[in-house]
């Protein structure tokens, strides 16, 4: 033991014995200047590339999987409230609306298989797909089956319809909700992660501790010597300050832009992402009180309540507030034509109040709601785009400038220290 | 999947137990075998005779300040029913449109009070919600394969007896069950609020009630496997076997099921018109007709249930 533990103790005592002396110092304040210069560049290089990394998984990954989600989740109850209307018409579906329900459904299939891609296979996120997709193969066993006994004109068929939208409301929305609130969450890891702020907290020191060694070995060296400049020194110094320019100019860039991302991409587009899925729960909700056909009840009383909770003018929202005027109105046009219906049906005309329902007036004046709500959030994905793209920028040539400014440092620094050194021998 | 499913059956079968009705079942012995079920053999636990309405009136007229008179102002009669019970009422799926037995009955109703069977206008109401929604008043009557029992006659009036139907069995084509006894620890599936329901927890030994919002619900669960037999009325479980080559309705009926229709208590002027109605049906062959229409598949039609009353 006692072997093994002696020469460090020895060099231990050595190095501290050089302290004592003039070259003795010099060697000392080289190895503490080399130190630094190694750490401030390996934890520049390491920032920059952690921030590199963060910001591209957040562009790359958690913003897409957040925009998969709301189309797993819009499309779901576009699918349904599809299935809906096209119940209630009678006889055979409307070929449109049996577009309409194949494409929603593709799009929920591609959205999932795409979002299973972008989270680990044990996260909750994950758990979410699965039971979406084994449920979405239920759900469209249960609407073919519908589909078919209808066309041989058995009644049973509206009872799985009604099977299947209890499927697609109670246990697949709630899922996809779910996997809406975990892609959310993902996106906050992924803006901590993207600041990187770890490696920054530990990057600013480093960089006031380099500099104020430097200055302190050429104010030490200037009082030793009669030379009131070292130039090696300088050059370090400069080089030192040219490293916490860059590094504070590219970081506060990025910070800044990311919290642009959030405010006019992020933010806008999940609060436009709920406003859409609000919305095609109205229209569903709507289809289905006719299909129950059983006047006004629990989910007209609930298209009221999501109706008023509408925030078109939500200050989130000021970057597109053209397109949500835009939305508001068309919103009210539609809210007016649903009062209609209701009129209708509570007063006995049911049958007027479905054509009304799923009437070319009516369909289109919807319509017109969530084109302008799409136009919205990809108005707002772009805008996204664009700030995480400039907060990525300075990041990969930091990555190799960092570690290439410190070694131009150590560099600097040994050669000013050395030519000191050598007039000791 | 598995887990949603059993939410789904959970949900579904807290509303059944929330909807409880208590329909009497008579024991086996005093229904004879594939007799018609007895008009004088009254359930034993019985606390009234659930089959005796009041007396019609003598004219089909239409007095101020009656029932009658407010929907004659209204211009339609408001009829509760279901729209998947095929035979009874169903929804069309070519027309959308409604109809069976129950609703031609309602379409006579509405012929007595506004001159014209068309001036109806049909709302579907869950079989756990009719008594509510007769009281109040959001539908003037119910038609919906309703058994009249004294439980029932405590919340609403009801007509004279319109059908008579019994509790039978409906299984798979190559089931060994014959009677609902066979299916002690089964998975039996009736709807939530219906006397089936009720019914199949009477039965010795038990099997596992599973309710479903209406039968087109239980036929669905049926298809899937989810269940492995369906227990309510012989009539509502003849149009679930006409949907599914693979299902059979098997036994006699261990039940008797009076099918009347249901009133507000507010209104007793207006149970005795209907009663009234259904007297003039059972006497011009309208009665028959609309069995001939809807039931032919069963047989010739009988004589119509002879009406009692108090």
């Amino acid at each position: 033991m006692t072997a093994v533990q002696a020469p460090p103790t020895a060099a231990l005592r050595r190095f501290a014995g050089l302290r004592h002396t003039s070259p003795g110092r010099l060697q000392l304040l080289l190895v503490i200047l080399l130190v630094l210069t190694t750490l401030t560049g390996l934890v520049a290089g390491l920032a920059a590339r952690s921030a590199t990394v963060g910001t591209a998984d957040l562009r790359d990954r958690a913003q897409p999987l957040m925009v998969e989600a709301e189309t797993v989740y819009s499309a779901l109850a576009d699918a349904d409230s599809t299935a809906a209307q096209a119940f209630i018409t009678g006889g055979l579906e409307p070929p449109a609306l049996t577009r309409h329900y194949d494409e929603k459904l593709t799009a929920v299939a591609t959205a999932l298989t795409s979002a299973a891609r972008r989270v680990p296979a044990d996260s909750a996120a994950a758990g979410a797909i699965r039971e979406i997709n084994t449920g979405l193969g239920d759900y469209m066993a249960l609407v073919a089956t519908a589909r078919a006994l209808n066309r041989q004109g058995k009644p049973v068929g509206a009872a799985y319809l009604s099977t299947a939208s209890q499927l697609n409301r109670n246990a697949l929305q709630p899922q996809a909700q779910l996997l809406l609130s975990a892609a959310r969450r993902e996106a906050e890891v992924g803006y901590n992660n993207a600041r990187s702020a770890g490696w920054l907290v530990l990057l600013v020191p480093l960089v006031v501790l380099l500099m104020a060694a430097l200055v302190w070995t050429q104010v030490h060296l200037s009082r030793s010597t009669r030379r009131t400049f070292n130039v090696p020194l300088l050059v370090a110094s400069a080089l030192t300050l040219l490293v916490a320019v860059t590094c504070s100019v590219i970081f506060v860039h990025q910070w800044v832009r990311l919290a642009d991302a959030d405010r006019d991409g992020s933010g806008p587009v999940e609060a436009l992402a709920e406003m859409r899925i609000t919305v095609l729960r109205e229209r569903s909700n709507e289809a289905l009180t006719l299909a129950a056909r059983a006047g006004h009840g629990d989910l007209e009383d609930e298209f009221t309540r999501m109706a008023g909770g509408l925030a078109f003018d939500a200050r989130r929202l000021d970057d597109v507030r053209g397109l949500m005027a835009t939305a508001e109105s068309q919103h009210a046009a539609y809210l007016a034509l649903h009062q209609r219906i209701r009129e209708l049906d509570d007063g006995g005309d049911y049958e007027g109040a479905v054509r009304m329902a799923v009437g070319d007036e009516t369909t289109k004046a919807f319509k017109e709601v969530t084109t302008t709500l799409g136009a919205a959030v990809a108005d707002r994905a772009a805008a996204f785009d664009a700030d995480v793209r400039s907060a990525g920028r300075g990041l990969g040539v930091l990555t190799v400038l960092g570690p290439l400014l410190a070694i131009g440092i150590g560099m600097s620094a040994a050669i000013g220290l050395r030519a000191r050194l050598e007039e000791y021998r | 999947m598995t887990r949603t499913r059993l939410a789904l059956a959970a949900v579904a079968l807290l509303a059944g137990l929330t909807a409880c009705t208590d329909a009497q079942p008579v024991k086996e012995t005093a229904a004879p075998a594939a007799s018609p079920p007895a008009k004088e053999a009254a359930p034993p636990a019985e606390t009234c005779d659930p089959r005796a309405s009041f007396r019609p009136t003598t004219a089909l007229q239409i007095p101020a300040g009656s029932h009658m008179k407010t929907i004659r102002d209204r211009g339609r009669l408001i009829l509760g029913t279901s729209q998947d019970t095929l035979l009874f009422a169903s929804r069309d799926p070519f027309t959308a449109k409604i109809e069976g037995f129950d609703v031609d009955m309602g379409r006579e109703i509405a012929r007595a009070v506004l001159g014209s069977p068309d001036k109806l206008e049909i709302r579907v109401v869950p079989r756990a919600k009719r008594i509510e929604a007769v009281q109040k008043g959001t539908v003037d009557l119910v038609i919906n394969t309703m058994t009249a029992n004294c439980a029932r006659w405590e919340q609403v009036d009801f007509s004279t007896v319109y059908y008579e139907a019994g509790q039978s069995l409906l299984v798979g084509k190559d089931s060994t069950a014959q009677r609902i006894e066979d299916m002690g620890g089964r998975p039996v599936c009736a709807a939530a609020g219906s006397t089936s329901l009720e019914n199949i927890g009477r039965v010795n030994p038990p099997p596992v009630a599973v309710a479903r919002a209406d039968f087109g619900e239980c036929l669905v669960a049926f298809q899937l496997g989810e269940v492995e037999a369906i227990s309510t009325d012989d009539t509502i479980l003849a149009g679930l076997a006409a949907q599914d080559p693979y299902a059979k309705v098997v036994g006699v009926p261990f039940t008797q099921e009076p099918y009347a229709i249901a009133i507000d208590k507010k209104h007793p002027e207006f149970t005795r018109f209907v009663n009234a109605v259904l007297e003039r049906m059972r006497g011009d062959g309208t009665w028959a007709s609309i069995h001939d229409r809807w039931l032919a598949g069963s047989g010739p039609a009988p004589q119509p249930p002879a009406a009692r009353y108090r």
